[in-house]
């Protein structure tokens, strides 16, 4: 494996954000430790210690994301003021007929690189592929998810250590899960050892390569040292190594996870079971914000004046009242237990039966950040317990 | 759920709509409206095919989309219609619109009624107030292949005369010798000679022979609820049996989230299932 020394890795970054963006984990000033996912720029100090409070997702899936621009021909009409007053009073144009409509599509994205990902985040983008991406044919792919995951990196730091929310170990590879990275980093003395996964991590391997180029040196990026034919040792930023890799973490396990969706079905009229594992639960939607693999988004309009405007999409949560309201008044989810027994049914049941994978990669971020202390774990373990003796309640 | 989902006009784009203009405004009642549709690309309305049972997001730029059955003939050449009850935001933006007006539109989408493994069957149509829309295409669509089918039946009630859709297609197949129409209204009303009585119960006096037949209710919940009831009474098994589901929709394409009974999502899935495929969802009905 190749060898990175710590204090070189803002000069392989200061290289990458040279064709891309880079973002990477970073304690938010005056925020007494919050680390999150930031646009990196020369001289940005990093957090490579702390585990970020949000997810990377935004690298596929933005929290707000222009799907398309739109405008309005000629005249005033017709939707001037969709939400107010009646066409005619639009600016005083009279409602028209014959406008139409042009559509111009969002600004493709650029290329990104995460740096500082972690195996859960990472294989968190494996599991958004299988819904977002399918090969199969059999769903819709979406154009926009596809063309930024595309253009993603992703550098991830395997862990040594672990938080007491982590239970990446309930799933099947932990922290030594792969699927998701290009390279992975894992801490050594003095540095990390470098593994390419894919492809894109080979070439972040040979961006490094001769790219050091100290001052006075004629040699330009490329070029190798013209006695030995081979690049100059010292001027490459990933070395040889005989170092072997560190222990990974085992993280918190949750116990009796097989067979979930068999047991999640055998508890899934009792609403008792559901209304006592949200009691504490207000609601915030915390939880969905924070996953790296929840993805339920909303569309909606915004104009800039009368005669344009964008289509966007954004976050939701289905923890949400609102999330399934219906304008008749109906909810067909319409309590806090109907809701979490959904989103806890679709990220262990439904989800793995339509696209094959579990919709949560055991990151505990929900589990740090709730307000109420909820703790998906025990939820899944009173589910676990309650399935085993359905009627008899188990222990709420 | 039977028929493979249909790519929408733009599968390499879904969630973009395709520019169209109001042709037509029919005002059905109050508050329902019909909207007849055309895409400002020629090309595209000729390409455009759809079966019924499917769906699509109809909106306004600027005011957002809203999903519905297409209502129209599969048939149609010309345009597409839906009918839309004015209830809230996006629905009343559209009752707005006048012929010659832009929308967007995104479709089909969704899952049609399995017409092809219901050939040579006995079909009867239960439908109630606007869930006539997704009914009015099936039944076009049966009558302009009659011979493929058995007896048709169709019994279509809502509140009062008022509430009562389609004018000018009622009188068409009130003449009709092969389809056995009844229309009906929930109370007495001086303005209303015809039958009287909830749609449950009419389908139940009708008594049309569960053997060899599809029934395909569509109409409010209370409506379907007491419907199934009825035609199960009457013989008819889960398997025989079909509706469509509305549901808060979004994305129209399995994405979103938010339409989903169990595993299966009303918009891709959907709307069209069996009741013996609902009932094995959980909470399906």
């Amino acid at each position: 494996m190749k060898f990175l020394a710590g204090e070189n890795i803002p000069e392989l970054l200061e290289k990458l954000s040279l064709l891309s963006e880079v973002w990477a984990p970073r304690e938010l000033r005056g925020s007494g430790g919050t680390v999150m996912f930031e646009r990196w720029r020369s001289g940005d100090p990093l957090d490579l210690e702390h585990f970020a409070s949000l997810s990377a997702k935004d690298m596929v899936l933005p929290r707000t994301e222009k799907l398309f621009g739109f405008s309005y021909a000629f005249g005033g009409a017709a939707v001037g003021n969709p939400f107010g007053a009646p066409a005619e009073s639009a600016g005083g144009i009279p409602a028209t007929a014959g406008e139409s409509i042009r559509i111009t599509a969002a600004e493709p994205a650029g290329n990104v690189v995460l740096f500082g990902a972690r195996a859960c985040d990472a294989k968190a983008l494996t599991v958004l592929d299988a819904l977002f991406d399918q090969t199969d044919g059999k769903g819709y792919n979406d154009p926009q998810y596809r063309a930024r995951r595309a253009g993603l990196t992703v550098i991830t730091l395997a862990c040594v250590t672990s938080d007491p929310a982590c239970f990446c170990s309930s799933f099947e590879n932990g922290t030594a899960e792969k699927a998701g990275s290009d390279l992975i980093l894992y801490p050594v003395d003095g540095g990390f050892l470098a593994e390419a996964v894919t492809p894109k991590g080979e070439t972040v391997i040979e961006s490094g390569v001769n790219s050091r180029n100290k001052v006075g040196s004629a040699r330009g990026p490329g070029d190798s040292d013209p006695e030995t034919g081979e690049a100059a040792s010292g001027l490459t930023l990933f070395e040889e190594s005989a170092l072997e890799t560190p222990v990974l973490a085992v993280t918190a396990k949750v116990e009796g996870l097989e067979g979930l969706r068999q047991k999640l079905a055998a508890i899934f009229d009792d609403l008792e079971f559901w209304q006592a594992e949200t009691e504490k639960c207000i609601s915030c939607g915390y939880c969905t914000y924070a996953c790296p693999t929840c993805h339920c988004f909303n569309i909606h309009d915004e104009m800039r004046g009368d005669r344009e405007g964008v289509r966007l999409r954004s976050w939701d949560a289905c923890m949400f009242h609102l999330y399934t309201q219906e304008t008749s008044g109906h909810n067909p989810r319409p309590t806090l237990a109907h809701r979490y027994r959904n989103r806890i049914n679709h990220k262990f049941s439904y989800y793995p039966e339509n696209q094959g994978e579990i919709l949560c990669t055991g990151c505990g971020r929900c589990i740090r950040g709730c307000p109420v202390g909820l703790d998906i774990r025990d939820v899944l373990r009173q589910a676990v317990e309650c399935s085993a003796s359905p009627g008899e309640g188990g222990d709420r | 759920m039977t028929t493979v989902v249909q790519a929408g006009v733009k599968a390499t784009d879904p969630l973009r709509p395709e520019p169209a203009k109001v042709i037509e405004v029919i005002a059905e009642t109050a508050n329902i409206k019909t909207f007849h549709i055309a895409f400002d690309e020629p090309s595209l309305m000729e390409a455009f095919t759809f079966l019924p049972g499917q769906i699509g997001q109809l909106g306004i730029l600027g005011a957002g989309e809203s999903t519905f059955a297409i209502s129209s003939a599969p048939s149609g050449r010309d345009g597409i219609e839906f009918s839309v009850m004015k209830t809230g935001v996006v629905t009343s933006a559209i009752h707005e619109l006048r012929a010659g007006d832009p929308v967007a539109v995104r479709a089909p989408l969704g899952c049609a009624f399995p017409t092809d493994d219901w050939r040579g069957k006995n079909i009867v149509l239960v439908g109630g107030g606007i869930g006539m829309a997704p009914l009015r295409s099936l039944l076009f669509y049966l009558l302009d292949n009659r011979g493929d089918y058995g007896d048709l039946t169709l019994v279509y009630g809502a509140r009062t005369p008022e509430d009562l859709c389609y004018a000018d297609n009622r009188r068409d197949w009130e003449e009709r010798p092969d389809l056995d129409f009844t229309a009906t209204i929930d109370t007495v009303c001086s303005t209303w000679d015809g039958c009287v009585g909830l749609v449950p119960s009419v389908v139940e006096e009708k008594a049309p022979s569960p053997d060899n037949s599809v029934a395909v209710t569509c109409g409010p919940p209370i409506m379907i609820r007491y419907a199934l009831e009825s035609l199960e009474k009457m013989g008819f098994r889960e398997e025989q049996v079909y509706t469509t589901l509305e549901r808060r929709m979004k994305c129209g394409i399995g994405l979103c989230g938010r339409c989903n009974l169990g595993p299966k999502y009303v918009c891709t899935d959907g709307p069209v299932f069996s009741l013996t495929e609902l009932r094995a969802l959980p909470n399906g009905l």
